[in-house]
């Protein structure tokens, strides 16, 4: 028998309300989530970009229940998240990260083992489940220290056990690896890979483009609270204008130029930038068949001109997407 | 899944184990715990020693009660604005068991360790002074503290519903602690209150406690008219009335808080 989405949802909006002024007498509303629809599939690491601003972190708390849409349905494991949250709480896990979210003045295990008597971890198993947690985020050395001795990276390394703890089916990490230094940031990805091969669904929010490309069967960019894209990055990569992703520097360029660039079959879009004393025009390209000989012949009065093709980014379909929104 | 489901009773001692592991590791909370009460009970004595030893009792009862009022309300209060300040509120809300087990845990918890303040009062004074200090029924008395207990861990658990809906439940809390010293006769009988304030002192169910214990430990005691058996009908109804208020209105501020989106907010 298949199963549903893990996580599905239809026209979530979420409006924040705030009054303002000497009397409180100006109300304020922001609207973070402008109508988000999404569909987790079981078992998938899904991934969630978006600038600064974007909703991500408001659409994650309302998944794990920390906050109630303002309208719209949201499902998590085929369970209400407002109505069923009780039930569902067991089932879910949530990493929020950061420096703050830990009682410092205790040690890390003596938070785990709070955390693990509020979710009902089996008596007989809870002081086993802590040590594989913790040996599983490689705090083993540092377990019955105290919290406020911790640095940036392990304390995200606890918010991570204690995210885990539990044994979660859907996991939502809210920046994972922020704060961590480059060996811990593997070790974490890789991780959150094991967790998919126990069968864990993980909703991920990243700033780390790579990361998302490196972990995320599908992306979602989520932009002044609404989806703008959801795709593989391959399917993102199309849809921005393909995998080529040309760059042409020059001490300037005149508009007859980057119209002709623009007419060159197989060239989808351009974006201009200054870089230095220089002008950069970036091309995407969705075809083969295009040479960087083809560019240069549009461009010839150009004493320094300099043309090269690298591979489409994800860094480059998320600011292409971003921007598109933005005007 | 690891986690089966959360049991009230495991969760209760989860939280009282984390406040006694919090205790010990920050000294301040030795202040109203154990200073406070020594320090309220030697002066009471030294300052109405010339009127006799149950007046004394009268006035030590007073002291150690404001001690124990004083660890519930930030111990337990206090420690709900804490959850906030370190951004614990949002994970343990996302936790299965209700907040307001936690809540209670701490109250317990708060209450237990005021009543080891208030013990400690009786033995330092005792010591200090060279003769203990008498007690008309020392069981009943016993009981009728463990009573008084619960009546104030009913009001401290409205009190932190208050600070799980506002960072600024600081002000409420500053505001209630000096209504509940004069309010319930901790400081000096409530009949000497004016008349408009009386409403304020019925409906604090430590004000009925407090007078039924001093009935209970002070021979001839001329509280108020209804006597114990009235103080008792009294504390409990109010105690009642409170618990059913505090989860009624957990279960709205919870919902309030997740409407409001501001759990993070401190």
């Amino acid at each position: 028998m298949s199963k549903g989405p893990a996580i599905h949802t239809r026209d979530v909006r979420r409006v924040f309300e705030s009054r303002k002024g000497f009397f409180f007498n100006e109300l304020v509303r922001t609207e973070a989530l402008r109508g988000v629809d999404l569909d987790v599939a079981d078992g998938e690491i899904f991934g969630l970009l978006g600038p600064n601003g974007a909703g991500k972190t408001t659409f994650t708390k309302i998944l794990s229940t920390l906050l109630i849409p303002t309208s719209g349905t949201v499902e998590v494991l085929g369970m209400d998240v407002v109505k069923d949250a009780v039930r569902l709480r067991p089932r879910i896990g949530l990493v929020l990260g950061g420096e703050r979210g830990l009682y410092n003045r205790i040690s890390a295990r003596e938070n785990l083992r709070y955390f693990a008597d509020l979710y009902g971890v089996p008596m007989e198993r809870r002081d086993r489940r802590i040590q594989e947690v913790i040996d599983r985020v490689d705090l083993t050395s540092a377990a019955d220290r105290r919290v406020e001795e911790f640095s940036r990276g392990m304390k995200q390394k606890l918010h991570l056990a204690r995210g885990i703890l539990h044994g979660p089916e859907v996991l939502f990490l809210d920046e994972p690896t922020i704060g961590l230094d480059p060996k811990s940031a593997r070790e974490t990805r890789k991780l959150i890979r094991s967790l998919v091969a126990d069968g864990v669904t993980i909703f991920l929010t990243t700033h780390y483009m790579f990361e998302a490309e490196e972990l995320c069967e599908r992306i979602a960019v989520l932009s002044r609270g609404r989806i703008v894209a959801r795709d593989t990055v391959a399917g993102l990569r199309r849809l921005v204008g393909g995998d080529r992703t040309i760059e042409v520097e020059a001490y300037g360029f005149d508009e007859g130029e980057v119209a002709r660039l623009k007419h060159i079959a197989g060239v989808s879009r351009i974006v201009s930038e200054e870089f230095g004393p220089k002008l950069r025009l970036t091309l995407r390209v969705g075809t083969t068949d295009l040479s960087l000989d083809t560019i240069r012949n549009q461009l010839t009065n150009h004493a320094e001109l300099t043309v090269r093709e690298r591979r489409t980014s994800l860094e480059d379909v998320y600011l292409d997407l971003v921007e598109e929104e933005a005007t | 899944m690891v986690a089966r489901s959360y049991s009230r009773g495991r969760s209760l001692l989860a939280v009282m184990r984390l406040a006694v592991l919090t205790f010990l590791a920050d000294p301040q909370w030795l202040v109203p715990s154990l200073i406070a009460p020594v320090v309220f009970g030697l002066v009471s004595y030294e300052l109405f020693a010339g009127s006799g030893p149950w007046f004394v009792l009268y006035a030590i009862l007073g002291a150690g009660m404001m001690s124990m009022w004083g660890q519930t309300l930030y111990g337990s209060g206090w420690a709900t604005g804490q959850d906030r300040h370190l951004g614990t509120l949002e994970p343990t809300l996302t936790a299965p068991t209700p907040y307001l087990y936690i809540v209670l845990g701490r109250v317990i918890w708060n209450t237990l360790a005021g009543l080891l303040g208030g013990a400690i009062v009786f033995v330092v004074v005792a010591i200090t002074y060279g003769h203990p200090i008498p007690l008309a029924n020392p069981l009943l008395f016993l009981l009728m503290f463990a009573f008084v207990i619960t009546t104030l861990a009913a009001v401290g658990v409205v009190f932190a519903a208050a600070y799980v809906y506002t960072r600024y439940a600081g002000f409420v809390q500053n505001v209630g602690e000096f209504a509940f010293y004069i309010g319930t006769g901790c400081m000096f009988p409530v009949v000497l209150l004016p008349f408009w304030s009386n409403p304020v002192s019925l409906v604090l169910p430590p004000t009925w406690a407090l007078d039924a214990l001093r009935y209970l430990a002070i021979p001839g005691y001329q509280g108020f008219s209804w006597g114990f058996w009235g103080d008792m009908a009294g504390a409990l109804g109010t105690t009642a009335l409170y618990l059913g208020i505090a989860g009624t209105v957990f279960r709205r501020v919870e919902r309030h808080v997740l409407e409001a989106g501001d759990l993070n907010d401190w």
